[in-house]
């Protein structure tokens, strides 16, 4: 099979997906470029009129522009205090300001001197000469700046995802998380492909009102009708895309919030363990209760996450004790992991509202991995039997667990421990690149996949230096006293899930490329007899079985009330 | 009639003058030509009336009332403006830009688009096939036409022409010259003229006023000029063209 066949394939795999979040991208990128067109046009006009005004505006819009995305994006969640599209909106916009504020001012100021004059001398009020002379033959360079904020903006619009926008970065970070490379260029060539387009079509607007300033003949100025028409074609396509789908698809697939608590609102970070762990969930309360679920996946960060389930934008997601304890509540490390459990559960109820149900068997604790032929070699089994050598050793760790005082901090207070060279790596090249002698020794995730397809050996933590990093659902409380039958519903998992199993079930996302809803319905269907087949393949047939029968007329019940 | 009463301006607050203490009155009717070279203040005299610009000292009255009385849109639209390099607006149509003054005081458009056509024709543009056209398809000469069909447009009761034919060539400035000879005939209005053409001025000025450096040397016919130059900038410019002749004939 070709690769544009394999390509295609995989389009038509997930074909309504697809259109959706093209959709959400030309709604993302369209508003937010109107939006900097109402505001950035009034505001270089202003710069433009008002002498002392120009400086500052422009190094504000300017300064705007070098924020970088992420941290954009990042700062707008903790300023609105709310995920999705409203800050991923407001983001692009600010990004959108600069080239159309600075094509209106170079605009205005490239007409001749003696035009302006002669619209002053014909008798123009200011209001005139602006609305009749000046935007007119301004314009051609303010759509060219409207131009360059659009197709910058469909590139950064992909950034969007992180905060639960959704659109075709979607793809890119499930793809990503996921080191799935046909998940990424479904998100990047459809993207690639919406930014050609956008410039396309703005470049006939332009040729558009150009032409029809010079044609006098009447099919080339139904041809620049058509030309300048193009750009909301696109717009329409979009909202088309996007209403359409927003309301057919499940609801696993909607980028808005739905009211109404007979919607459960499920999360999970953008990695595979993650988003297995909470399509198991998912589906679990699709089988056995008659609540639907939204499935609210990859989210770009712990906090990001955290505030998500705080502010009610989801309502339940797995979480990790010692991420819990470190990240959020910030505690100094405890390694009991009893006692972190008990800590956590504690501050979360008194802090938050937040309630953990009962951990899964899964500690995905931070680990040393090294390859097993290195372990043989040099006698490699513990963290302390790698002090001596550590010198000369070089490290590859996660930003984030250079960083971390649960990390590598803690590593070096509680050994002794430091590294002759350590440098920064992706999660995702982190792996390769032990297995490939370019690093000594990584950071790893204890039940992440990729430790036994590459071969590679986890240190025994034997001054239990990492904290446990046991797997729980943590849920609203509201939601808790509101559905207490999730208690019910989820234990199975309790004894179903291992460190081995959940690194196999790792793998297959990883390494065999299947969606997490392919492995997390594949393992519930081996490992749970009653669980009904039919229910799993469509998220829509009702459940059968005494207990979801049970547990459907408690919820109806109290629906009534 | 424009009355000047001491006008001075300034551009750089006070350090040196484009124009300095010159009075001056305009008839009603007649057609004065304000006569100088580049940089001696007559533009500036031009955009005074029009209040583009306003003086540092003096005064200008417009048939009695202070030209500050008057509101500065409505003064502007009561003359007609012929700008120095044309100005015509390179994104309206001829039509369009004909029309313009007749827009901004609210015309409905069959009315304002006949009312171009008509002046079109008496510029001596065939309106059919000049309506539609853009201003960078016509020619410096039918530009003008267009730029003095604009300025006539609402009928206004003064004519301002800062330049209009200076980069035309010779014989279309003759012609062009000849029309607003038959239109000051036909449509009686006051016009102020601005040039650097000597023999434009002696051919369209009822009465003249040379300008040197900012200052007003003398008023007159061109008859008065001839006979009796005030000053010596104005025999010296008065006699250049009889030496330019005699240049000529020297020739032969």
């Amino acid at each position: 099979m070709s690769a544009l066949e394999h390509f295609l394939s995989v389009v038509e795999q997930n074909g309504s997906e697809l259109w959706l979040r093209i959709g959400q991208h030309i709604m993302l990128t369209g508003v937010s470029t109107l939006a900097a067109i109402a505001i950035g046009i009034p505001l270089g006009i202003f710069a433009e009129k008002r002498a002392w005004a120009e400086r500052p505006v422009l190094a504000t819009v300017g300064i705007l522009q070098t924020v970088p995305s992420l941290a954009m994006l990042a700062l707008l969640l903790t300023l609105i205090g709310q995920i999705g599209a409203v800050p991923a909106i407001i983001a692009l916009t600010l990004y959108a300001l600069l080239p159309i504020v600075r094509n209106t001012v170079t605009g205005l100021r490239g007409i001749a001197p003696s035009i302006v004059e002669a619209a002053r001398g014909v008798g123009m009020t200011p209001a005139q000469k602006l609305s009749l002379v000046e935007m007119p033959l301004a314009l051609p360079v303010i759509v060219a700046g409207v131009r360059t904020a659009a197709v910058v903006g469909v590139g950064i619009a992909t950034l969007s995802a992180f905060i639960g926008a959704g659109g075709l970065g979607q793809f890119i970070n499930r793809g990503l998380a996921l080191t799935n490379t046909d998940l990424i260029l479904l998100g990047a060539i459809p993207s690639a492909l919406l930014a050609l387009a956008v410039d396309g079509s703005i470049a006939a607007f332009q040729w558009g009102i150009e032409t029809r300033r010079r044609a006098r003949d009447l099919p080339r100025i139904w041809t620049t009708r058509i030309a300048t028409a193009l750009p909301a074609f696109i717009l329409v396509v979009g909202a088309i895309a996007y209403w359409s789908t927003s309301s057919g698809l499940p609801a696993a697939m909607q980028g808005s919030t739905r009211g109404g608590q007979e919607t459960l609102r499920i999360g999970a970070k953008n990695f595979s363990e993650s988003e297995v762990l909470g399509e198991m969930i998912a589906q679990l309360i699709e089988a056995k209760t008659d609540l639907r679920v939204d499935r609210r996946f990859g989210f770009g960060g712990t906090m990001i996450v955290h505030r998500a389930l705080i502010e009610g934008e989801i309502d339940l997601y797995v979480e990790y004790t010692g991420t819990a304890l470190t990240t959020i509540i910030g505690a100094k490390t405890i390694t009991d992991p009893n006692r972190v459990l008990a800590y956590v559960r504690k501050v979360y109820a008194e802090r938050f509202h937040l309630i953990w149900l009962k951990p899964f068997k899964i500690n995905n604790t931070y680990a040393l991995a090294v390859t097993s032929e290195n372990a043989r070699s040099r006698g490699w089994a513990t963290i302390s039997g790698l002090v001596a050598d550590a010198g000369g050793l070089r490290a590859g760790f996660t930003p984030e667990f250079s960083q971390r005082p649960d990390g590598y901090p803690g590593l070096r207070k509680a050994y002794g421990l430091s590294f002759g060279q350590v440098f920064d790596l992706d999660a995702a090249l982190m792996y390769r690149a032990v297995a490939g002698g370019e690093v000594d020794v990584v950071s790893a995730y204890a039940t992440d996949g990729r430790i036994d397809a590459y071969n590679l050996i986890l240190l025994e933590d034997d001054r239990h230096a990492f904290p446990p990093y046991f797997a729980a659902p943590v849920v609203r409380e509201a939601i808790l006293k509101a559905y207490p039958e999730l208690r019910t519903v989820l234990a199975p998992l309790t004894d179903l899930l291992d460190d081995k199993t959940m690194r196999a079930l790792n793998w297959q996302v990883y390494g065999e490329k299947k969606s997490p809803r392919t492995v997390a319905r594949e393992f519930l269907r081996a490992r749970i007899s009653w669980l009904p087949a039919t229910r799993l393949n469509d998220g829509h047939a009702f459940a059968t079985g005494s207990s979801a029968t049970r547990v459907r007329s408690a919820v109806s019940q109290r629906r009534r009330q | 009639m424009i009355v000047l009463d001491n006008v001075s301006k300034s551009f750089d607050g006070g350090q040196s003058y484009a124009l300095c203490d010159v009075s001056l009155t305009i008839e009603e009717g007649e057609t004065f030509v304000l006569l100088g070279s580049s940089g001696s203040g007559k533009t500036t005299i031009l955009r005074l009336i029009s209040r583009l610009i306003e003086p540092t000292a003096g005064q200008i009255t417009l048939d009695g009332r202070d030209l500050n009385d008057c509101g500065v849109i409505e003064l502007r639209r009561n003359m007609g403006y012929v700008f120095q390099g044309i100005g015509l607006f390179p994104h309206m149509t001829v039509g369009q830009n004909v029309a313009i003054g007749l827009r901004l005081i609210g015309w409905p458009l069959p009315k304002r688009e006949a009312r171009a056509r008509e002046l079109l024709d008496l510029v001596g543009l065939e309106s059919d096939a000049y309506f539609a056209h853009f201003p960078n398809e016509l020619s410096g000469g039918q530009q003008q036409r267009v730029a003095v069909a604009r300025a006539l447009a609402t009928d206004p009761d003064y004519l301002l022409m800062d330049e209009p034919f200076g980069a035309l060539d010779a014989l279309t400035r003759e012609t062009l010259q000849k029309e607003v000879l038959r239109l000051k005939a036909s449509l009686g209005k006051t016009i102020v003229f601005v040039t650097h053409d000597i023999l434009e001025a002696f051919i369209l000025g009822d009465r003249i006023g040379v300008c040197n450096k900012g200052r007003l040397d003398q008023v007159g016919t061109r008859r008065e000029l001839l006979k009796t130059p005030k000053t010596d900038f104005v025999r010296a410019l008065l006699a250049r063209p009889l030496e330019q002749l005699e240049t000529f004939q020297d020739l032969k």
